[in-house]
C-alpha cells in the first residue's frame, strides 16, 4: 500500500496514534530549534499550563459530543468570572480560601447551568447563548474588579498550583487525572455516557428511545461550567492571583483541542484519550512558540490555523470515506 | 412581509423611547453634536450589519468581522499614509475586504466547515496578522481627505450616515426584488429544500461572505477616517456590535426571517445604547454585559413569541 494511503488510513481510523506521531514530531522540532525547550523545568511548566486548558477541553468534548450544534464558546469567560468570584470571596468577604475555591467551582457550574437553561428551556441555539455569555461573563469579570487582578491570596493555597510530587505537578495528579478518569469511565461505562453518544448521533432516534435529550444537554453544559471553575481554581493558585481576563482566548484552544482529538463537530464522536493527546499537542505547540520568542498573539493565531486545518482534514477524510464506501 | 414591518416599527419605537429616556435622565442626549456622534458611530456597524444579515439569514454567522476590520484598516492605513489617491485607497479597502470575505466563504462552502468554526479560526488568524502587519507600531499619519470621509457632514448629517442609508437601500432592493434575495431567505428557511429546488448553495454562500468582506472594507475607510489611527487592537469587539445590531433588528438566528432595514435600525440602537452608557457614566467595561444580555433577551423573546404563535 502506498505511503499516502497508509497515512490517510492512520489519520482516519486511528486518531490517537496519529496524534502521538504529531506530538513527537512537534516536540522534536522545537527541541532542535528552541533553546531551553527540552528541559525538565520546561516540561514541568508545560504540564502545569496543560492542566487548565485540558480541563476546559474535556468539558468542551462532552458538549460537542452531545451534538445538535452544541458548542460552548463561553468556557474562557466562565474561567475568568469564577476565578474573580473566588478572589472576591477570599479577599473581600474574608472567606477561607479553600472554601472560596469550592464556591468558585460551584459558581462555574452555576454559570454553565445558566447557559444550559437558556439552551434547553428557552430554546436559543447553543451558539448564540454561549456567544452572548462569552461577552457577558467576561464583561462582568472586568466590571467587578475594574480590570485590576485580585492578589494577596494566602500562600497555603498556592500548593495546589505550584507544588509537585516526584517532579510531576500536583494539579496533574490531584485534579486532572482523576477528572479525566471519571469522565472516561462515565463516557464508556455508564448509562449517561450511552445516552450522550446516542443524543449526539441521532437526536430524534434518542428521543424515541425515551432518552431525555434536554436533560443530557443540560448536564453537559453544566459540567463544562464546573470544569471551567475547576480550571480557574488551579490557575488562580498557579499564578497567585485572580485575573479578570484570565480565560481570554481559551475557548478557541478548547474547541481546537477537542476537534483535533477526534471529536466530531457534528456530535456523536469523541474520546477522552483523543482529547488528552490533543491537549498535549496544543500545549507543546503554544509553549514552543512562546519560548521561540513568537508574540503571544501568534499562539492564538497558530491555534486558529490548527483548527481550520484540522476541520478541513476531517471533512476531506469523511468525504473520501463516503466516496469509497 | 407584514411581520417584518412590525418588527422594524418596534425597533424604531425603542430607539425613540430610549432617546427620550436619555434626554430626561441626562439632558445631554438631544444635542446636535451628540446625535451626530450616535449616527457616526453607527455607520460602520450598520454597513457591516447589512452583510451579516444575509449571513445570519442563511443560518450562518461570521465572528471574524472584527479581525477583518483590523486587517483591512491596516491595508487602508498603509495606502493612505503612503499618500495614494482616495480612489486607490478605497480600492485597496474593498479588494482586501473582499479577499478576506471570500476566504471565509470558501472555507464554509467548499471546505464544508461550520461557519462558527471557520470564522472562529479566521478571527484569531487575522488578529495575529493585523499585529504582524503593524509590527507593534501604529499608523497615524493620515491625509485629511480620509478624515473628511469619516467625519464630514452633508446637510448637518454625517457623510458616513448617508453612505449607510444608501447601502441599506441597495441591500433592501437586493433582498426584496432580486432572485438572489429570495434564494437567501429560502436557504435560511430550509437549506435542503432550497438545494433541491435548484438553488446553488455554494455560490450564494460565497457571495454573502465576500460581500460582507467588501462592506468591512468600506467600514474600514470610515473607521480609520473617524479615529485617525490604526492599531493592533483595531476592530476588537466589533463583531459583537454587528451581531447585536442584526439580532436586535429582528433577524432570526435560526435563519429565514429578518430584514436589512431592521439591521440598519438595530445598528442605530446599538450605537444609541453605547452612547447612553457613556452619558450615564456607566463604565465602558459593562458594554459586553449589556450587549450580551440584550442579544439573549431579544433572541429569547423572539423564540418564545414564535412558540406562542404556533400553538
Amino acid at each position: 500500500m502506498r505511503l499516502g494511503d497508509r497515512l490517510i488510513r492512520l489519520i482516519s481510523t486511528d486518531r490517537p496514534r496519529f496524534l502521538v506521531l504529531v506530538l513527537v514530531l512537534t516536540f522534536v522540532v522545537f527541541a532542535l530549534t528552541t533553546p531551553d525547550f527540552a528541559t525538565v523545568y520546561n516540561t514541568f511548566n508545560m504540564t502545569q499550563y496543560g492542566v487548565e486548558i485540558g480541563l476546559l477541553a474535556l468539558g468542551e468534548t462532552l458538549v460537542i459530543i452531545s451534538g445538535g450544534g452544541s458548542i460552548d464558546l463561553s468556557v474562557g469567560s466562565i474561567l475568568s468570572l469564577s476565578g474573580v468570584v473566588m478572589g472576591m470571596l477570599t479577599m473581600w468577604v474574608k472567606v477561607n480560601v479553600w472554601l472560596s475555591a469550592l464556591l468558585g467551582v460551584l459558581s462555574g457550574g452555576a454559570l454553565g447551568a445558566l447557559n444550559a437553561l437558556l439552551i434547553t428551556r428557552v430554546g436559543i441555539p447553543a451558539l448564540i447563548v454561549t456567544l452572548g455569555t462569552l461577552y457577558a461573563y467576561a464583561s462582568a469579570a472586568l466590571v467587578l474588579t475594574n480590570t485590576v487582578p485580585i492578589s494577596g491570596l494566602p500562600e497555603s493555597f498556592f500548593a495546589l498550583g505550584q507544588s509537585q510530587v516526584l517532579r510531576i505537578p500536583l494539579q496533574v495528579l490531584v485534579v486532572f487525572l482523576p477528572v479525566a478518569l471519571v469522565l472516561n469511565y462515565a463516557l464508556r461505562q455508564t448509562v449517561f455516557g450511552r445516552y450522550l453518544y446516542a443524543v449526539g448521533t441521532n437526536e430524534v432516534a434518542a428521543r424515541f428511545a425515551a432518552i431525555d435529550v434536554r436533560a443530557v444537554r443540560f448536564w453537559v453544559f453544566t459540567i463544562s461550567g464546573v470544569l471551567a471553575g475547576l480550571a480557574a481554581a488551579v490557575m488562580t493558585s498557579r499564578v497567585a492571583s485572580a485575573r479578570p481576563d484570565a480565560g481570554t482566548g481559551y475557548e478557541l484552544q478548547a474547541i481546537t483541542i477537542a476537534v483535533l482529538g477526534g471529536t466530531s463537530i457534528m456530535g456523536g464522536d469523541g474520546t477522552i484519550l483523543g482529547t488528552i493527546l490533543g491537549v498535549l499537542v496544543i500545549t507543546v505547540l503554544s509553549n514552543g512558540l512562546q519560548l521561540a520568542g513568537v508574540h503571544p498573539i501568534w499562539q492564538l493565531g497558530a491555534v486558529g490555523l490548527v483548527l481550520v486545518a484540522t476541520v478541513l482534514l476531517n471533512q476531506w477524510l469523511t468525504r473520501r470515506r463516503l466516496r469509497l464506501a | 412581509m407584514a411581520v417584518v414591518r412590525s418588527r422594524e416599527a418596534t425597533v424604531g419605537a425603542f430607539i425613540v423611547s430610549l432617546g427620550l429616556f436619555l434626554e430626561v435622565a441626562t439632558g445631554r442626549f438631544l444635542t446636535l453634536d451628540n446625535l451626530a456622534n450616535v449616527l457616526l458611530s453607527s455607520a460602520g456597524t450598520g454597513i457591516v450589519a447589512l452583510g451579516m444579515t444575509l449571513i445570519i439569514l442563511t443560518g450562518g454567522i461570521d465572528v471574524s468581522v472584527g479581525s477583518m476590520l483590523g486587517v483591512t484598516s491596516v491595508a487602508v492605513g498603509y495606502a493612505a499614509a503612503a499618500r495614494w489617491g482616495m480612489l486607490p485607497v478605497t480600492l485597496v479597502g474593498l479588494v482586501v475586504g473582499a479577499a478576506l470575505g471570500f476566504a471565509n466563504g470558501a472555507l464554509v462552502a467548499f471546505g464544508g466547515i461550520m461557519p462558527i468554526i471557520a470564522t472562529l479560526g479566521t478571527l484569531n488568524i487575522l488578529r495575529a496578522l493585523t499585529f504582524q502587519l503593524l509590527r507593534a507600531k501604529w499608523i497615524s499619519d493620515l491625509p485629511p481627505t480620509l478624515h473628511t470621509l469619516g467625519l464630514g457632514l452633508v446637510l448637518h448629517i454625517p457623510l458616513a450616515a448617508w453612505a449607510t442609508a444608501a447601502l441599506t437601500l441597495v441591500f433592501f432592493y437586493l433582498t426584496t426584488r432580486r432572485a438572489l434575495g429570495r434564494h437567501i431567505y429560502a436557504i435560511g428557511g430550509n437549506a435542503e429544500a432550497a438545494r433541491l429546488a435548484g438553488i446553488d448553495l455554494g455560490r450564494a454562500t460565497l457571495f454573502i461572505y465576500t460581500v460582507t468582506g467588501v462592506l468591512v472594507g468600506i467600514a474600514a475607510l470610515i473607521y480609520v477616517g473617524q479615529t485617525g489611527i490604526v492599531q493592533s487592537n483595531t476592530g476588537v469587539g466589533f463583531e459583537l456590535q454587528v451581531i447585536a445590531a442584526v439580532v436586535l433588528g429582528g433577524t432570526s438566528i435560526l435563519g429565514g426571517r429578518g430584514s436589512v432595514l431592521g439591521s440598519a435600525l438595530g445598528a442605530l440602537l446599538v450605537s444609541e445604547i453605547k452612547n447612553g452608557l457613556t452619558l450615564l457614566n456607566i463604565s465602558g467595561l459593562a458594554e459586553g454585559m449589556v450587549s450580551g444580555v440584550l442579544i439573549l433577551l431579544a433572541v429569547g423573546l423572539d423564540l418564545l413569541r414564535m412558540r406562542g404563535r404556533r400553538t
